[in-house]
């Protein structure tokens, strides 16, 4: 992707900085191999994305930074203290020190730094808490207790992985751990204690010592509520809430892409808004919504990833979704419920533990078939043995069954389960539950180097949207809300250090073609474009259910991008007969672009793994090969692709 | 370990309160979920004289967690941590734990489990 800039620029003000690379390996993942797979000649190419083994975990994402000789549009301009009162507007563009995308604990914990040095704008999809943060009601894991270390810690976290844990990443984030915990503490989020005053600590699976923080069952929005109370008293952060991200705002200097800031759709007043930033921060989360069936809120629909991927941001380990093996299944509920459950009711392991029984529904019991201790085998066996057994009968569920327990018990220990089946009309006390498998965090994500750097100047990544290389192949427990705190704190000093060297763009607003509201567009076609889009969304979260689930063959895998491509082709070719033209917006399809562009994503690193690996199973590769322990990286390169989710909006060819 | 009934629904009622204030913050559906499961075990336990059968299967369970508890064999990872009745601001008696859930220890699976709702693993 070349951008033109105008020749003869103007002189430069200040001095520059020219960035050293952060943890330099070899750079030979910049050998890659471009995959352009082309299906029919007509069509353009599925991917327009090249993938490839980094060779050498490398670290560095940019090489140096270059001069602002190139950015003839720069001025100099000094942050100062009374910023709050001159984050400029000029009509719908508003500019500011620093934009971050989305609400969640890396973000809100990120904005509350930076607002020391600037002015800051918190953009959120829906309302601030409504994030997969305030879903994570686990707990925070860190070494809290003197019997515990960071080595344990660090060897649970990469057992978990399954050795594809980058080592420096694990390092740093189990060692400042403890230490973003007291911050939370000092910031008023309150968690358990012992009668010796110290911090009650769990034990969860995969951990070898007790070290989980919890906030009784509510962890995730303890941290969510903490935050947000700081954030709404912050003078110099403003929250722009029911603001949908739509692209960054990127250009290229030299090989170097730069990000600007962020086009917005509020989606109340219907109006695009947009962002000017020095410093950009995608705290955006999870893409669970590609799937059916997720634990994850209806706003995780991969935003974030997609935007990043389309600004060339490099993109990594997608393959890893983790999966829940007995989420409720409401296809199995006697009464159905009337609209479909926003996120997975998970159906916990102790229910197998107490005795639970797993059937098919045919009513045989399976998981004797697959592993010898049956249904007390590790999660991951469980969700490939279920996920084995629908797509070997073609069902929809599974059942669980405790109901040969006493009643007395199963109501004792799992009333929630009892309520929420009993709703629905099923007793589990007399009747097997209805479960499946239910997507429930991505280990992949935009490559972040160690400060939460990408590939692309002024942008930086934090939380679930990031790939750090500290979940690997496979998150441990509670690492999640641990990792989006330790590195939104370590984003901030990098970003402190971009803004104070950085002018707001100040060139032509017409550099970026603006986003448009589909009001030309007749309601009637909206109507069609909305209920289109919506079966189109169901019909790609079933492809990618059946052919990139959890356990997966090449065969399978090449349906599904076969699949998407031509789903993605119908409905675009459907948007733009009904005069859709390409600069338009509605959330509805903005999102449905998102979830293509990580469906494809998905699908693409899904094939070129070559071995099985903590989540990702494939059956043509079976096992774990030694030689191929490194990440799945997805570059941008130059493309022929026109699919709609795969440009920014202000890249469309006109 | 003989709690009589009455305190039981004093500590349900314990329970639903914080719940409630969390509610207007974050997520409605757990809250809802959790609130709902809390209110109906007290709706149907008064309802218990009119001979509803729902409340009645609610109702009686409380009563009886006091015997079947005592039986149940120690688990895997939190073997003997399983422990009941606890308010907030009561302490967890095997762990030392104030404030926290109630019921048998979450974590005792392996996964973080509340009332049979899993959050994490």
């Amino acid at each position: 992707m070349t951008t033109v800039l105008p020749a003869g620029s103007g002189t430069l003000h200040y001095s520059v900085k020219i960035y050293k690379g952060q943890h330099f390996r070899r750079n030979s993942w910049v050998s890659v191999t471009a995959f352009k797979r082309c299906t029919q000649k007509d069509l353009s190419c599925a991917m327009s994305s090249s993938i490839c083994r980094s060779h050498g975990v490398s670290k560095s994402l940019k090489t140096q930074r270059y001069s602002f000789s190139h950015f003839p549009f720069y001025e100099s301009w000094k942050p100062s203290r009374t910023a709050v009162n001159s984050c400029l507007e000029d009509g719908s563009t508003k500019f500011f020190d620093f934009v971050v995308i989305g609400s969640g604990v890396a973000g809100l914990r990120y904005a509350l730094e930076v607002a020391k040095h600037g002015t800051v704008a918190v953009i959120t999809k829906a309302e601030p808490h409504e994030s997969n943060t305030n879903y994570a009601q686990g707990g925070v894991s860190a070494v809290l207790c003197p019997s515990d270390s960071v080595e344990s810690h660090m060897r649970d976290t990469i057992v978990a992985g399954a050795y594809l844990c980058d080592e420096e990443t694990v390092r740093v984030v189990c060692t400042e751990g403890p230490d973003r915990i007291r911050e939370l503490i000092a910031m008023g989020a309150s968690f358990d204690h012992g009668e010796d005053g110290n911090l009650h600590l769990a034990r969860e699976g995969g951990h070898s010592h007790h070290r989980i923080v919890h906030a009784a069952d509510m962890t995730g929005r303890e941290i969510e509520r903490a935050l947000l109370e700081a954030v709404v008293n912050d003078p110099n952060i403003s929250m722009f809430q029911h603001h949908f991200a739509i692209d960054l705002l990127t250009s290229q200097g030299g090989s170097e892409t730069v990000c600007h800031g962020v086009d917005t759709l509020n989606t109340e007043s219907l109006e695009v808004v947009r962002f000017i930033s020095k410093v950009t921060l995608l705290a955006s989360g999870g893409a669970g919504h590609i799937y059916p069936t997720t634990t994850n809120p209806p706003v995780a629909t991969g935003d974030g990833i997609a935007m990043a991927h389309r600004a060339e941001a490099v993109i990594s380990n997608m393959e890893f979704v983790q999966f829940h093996p007995t989420a409720l299944a409401d296809e199995g509920l006697p009464i159905k419920p009337e609209k479909s459950r926003e996120n997975a009711f998970l159906v916990t392991e102790a229910v197998r533990g107490d005795g639970g029984i797993l059937y098919n529904l045919a009513k045989e019991r399976f998981m004797p078939l697959y592993d010898e201790r049956e249904e007390l085998a590790p999660r991951d066996v469980v969700a490939r043995s279920i996920d084995d057994q629908l797509k070997k009968w073609n069902e929809k569920y599974v059942l669980l069954n405790i109901s040969h327990k006493p009643k007395e018990q199963i109501l004792a220990h799992f009333p929630n389960i009892a309520a929420e089946c009993l709703k629905y009309g099923l007793d589990i006390t007399s009747q097997p539950i209805p479960v499946v498998p239910a997507a429930h965090y991505m280990c992949g994500g935009v490559r972040a180097g160690l400060q939460g750097e990408t590939n692309v100047s002024g942008l930086y990544v934090a939380g679930e949207v990031a790939c750090t290389g500290l979940h690997g192949a496979n998150r441990l427990a509670s690492n999640s809300l641990l990792e989006a705190l330790v590195f939104a704190r370590r984003a901030v000093q990098p970003s402190i250090d971009h803004m104070s060297q950085s002018g707001f763009y100040v060139g032509p607003s017409s550099r970026w073609a603006r986003p448009v509201m589909p009001s030309s567009l007749p309601s009637s076609a909206m109507d069609d474009i909305l209920n289109v889009t919506e079966q189109m969304r169901k019909d790609l979260q079933s492809i990618m259910w059946e052919y990139v689930g959890i356990v997966r063959s090449t065969r399978r895998l090449e349906s599904a991008e076969k699949k998407i491509h031509e789903l993605e082709t119908q409905w675009e070719k459907f948007l733009f007969q009904q005069g859709w033209e390409p600069t338009m917006v509605a959330l509805e399809a903005c999102e449905m672009r998102n979830l293509f562009c990580c469906a494809k994503l998905v699908v693409s690193s899904a094939l070129a793994r070559h071995e099985s690996r903590g989540l990702h199973y494939t059956i043509d590769f079976p096992h774990v090969e030694e030689s191929m322990r490194l990440p799945t990286i997805i570059l941008p390169c130059s493309t022929v692709s026109t699919t709609w989710s795969s440009r920014q909006l202000h890249k469309q060819p006109v | 370990m003989a709690i009589n009934l009455s305190r039981q629904f004093a500590s349900l009622v314990g329970l639903s309160a914080p719940k409630l204030a969390l509610a207007s913050a974050g997520s409605e559906s757990l809250a809802r979920s959790v609130v709902g499961s809390a209110v109906r075990r007290l709706g149907s336990s008064i309802e218990q004289p009119r001979g509803n059968p729902s409340g009645e299967l609610r109702g009686e369970a409380p009563k009886e967690i006091r015997p079947q508890q005592e039986e149940e064999e120690p688990r895997e990872e939190g073997g003997g941590e399983e422990d009941d009745e606890e308010e907030d601001g009561q302490v967890n008696k095997e762990t030392g734990e104030i404030g926290g859930p109630r019921g048998p220890e979450p974590t005792r699976y392996g996964d973080w489990e509340r009332n049979g709702r899993c959050y994490d693993f």
